[in-house]
């Protein structure tokens, strides 16, 4: 009986130390840091094509120290289970010009619309106009949307470096 | 079940006037579930919190109208008229409305909300002691 009780004390120790690791496993990765594969032609020549590896903080959004320039991760305004590796070009108040072909000769811009961004929205864009679809497409998305911001490139080791703006 | 939100904001079958008597205001405490967010099993009639599109800081809480897709038909500004407007929700995005549509800032103000701003769906009541229960479905005009 006595040989049962310290198996389960120990049983119950050790299980304890997995259950801890784990929780603060998850708490770092929801509320802190968390690494993220990103992969498409959108934000062209900042991230490769193939696939990249990012470490994304979550601290800066929750506090709202995330304004125009950074790469942030942001869940899709049209399909929730997406998320999007873009660059905030503009936030609430600022007002947006932009064109929705990138026309061949710069001197001339028809179809180019602009708006204000509106309260508690901002506008994001891939780096590569050509082939992203962002908020030239479905409108200034909600702040709230903001997963993260990517601030370092972690793989492939020969690009390793700081992502900035 | 995670969390216990609480909130002092409009509750949501009040019949005052917040502007004239902010002490009508009391307290609500809502069980809430994230589970059907992740799962996508909201329905239409479920009462739901989110993160406000205006102000990202403010958590609110409405009910869900109508789905990506569906039409909804709402009254544009019911404390001067009557009017009518019909609308298709656009894809990725839900509509939300306050019960007591005079005085509340829902879907109307600001258009079709997207689903990754929804936070939890509410569906017990634990304070006030009188409304203890489940959330009741919404109330015919």
């Amino acid at each position: 009986m006595r040989q049962w009780r310290s198996i389960a004390r120990e049983a119950v120790a050790q299980v304890s130390i997995v259950v801890k690791f784990l929780s603060f496993l998850h708490v770092t990765d929801s509320y802190l840091f968390s690494f993220t594969h990103v992969l498409g032609p959108s934000m062209l020549p900042t991230l490769n094509i193939n696939g990249d590896v990012v470490l994304v903080e979550h601290l800066s959004h929750r506090i709202g120290k995330v304004g125009a320039g950074d790469l942030v991760l942001v869940r899709s305004p049209l399909d929730p289970r997406k998320t999007l590796t873009k660059r905030i070009l503009a936030v609430e108040g600022d007002k947006v010009t932009f064109c929705l072909d990138p026309p061949r000769d710069p001197t001339r811009d028809y179809r180019s619309r602009s708006l204000v961004v509106p309260k508690g929205h901002v506008w994001i864009q891939g780096d590569n106009w050509y082939a992203s679809t962002d908020s030239r497409h479905f409108g200034p998305v909600p702040y709230g949307l903001i997963q993260g911001k990517v601030f370092l490139r972690v793989w492939p080791p020969n690009s390793f470096g700081s992502l900035g703006q | 079940m995670e969390q216990l939100y609480i909130y002092s904001e409009k509750p949501l079958f009040a019949l005052c006037y917040p502007q004239i008597c902010r002490h009508c205001c009391y307290c609500n405490v809502l069980l809430v579930e994230r589970i059907s967010i992740r799962t996508g099993k909201l329905r239409p009639g479920d009462v739901v919190i989110l993160r406000s599109p205006q102000t990202p800081r403010k958590i609110i809480c409405k009910r869900l109208i109508g789905m990506e897709g569906d039409q909804v038909t709402y009254v544009v500004d019911p404390k001067n008229s009557d009017r009518c407007k019909t609308i298709v929700v656009p894809k990725g995005h839900v509509w939300v409305e306050g019960d007591y549509i005079y005085d509340s800032k829902d879907s109307r103000n600001f258009g079709a909300v997207p689903y990754g701003l929804l936070e939890g769906r509410a569906f017990w009541t634990l304070l006030p002691r009188k409304d203890f229960g489940s959330l009741a479905p919404k109330p015919k005009s």
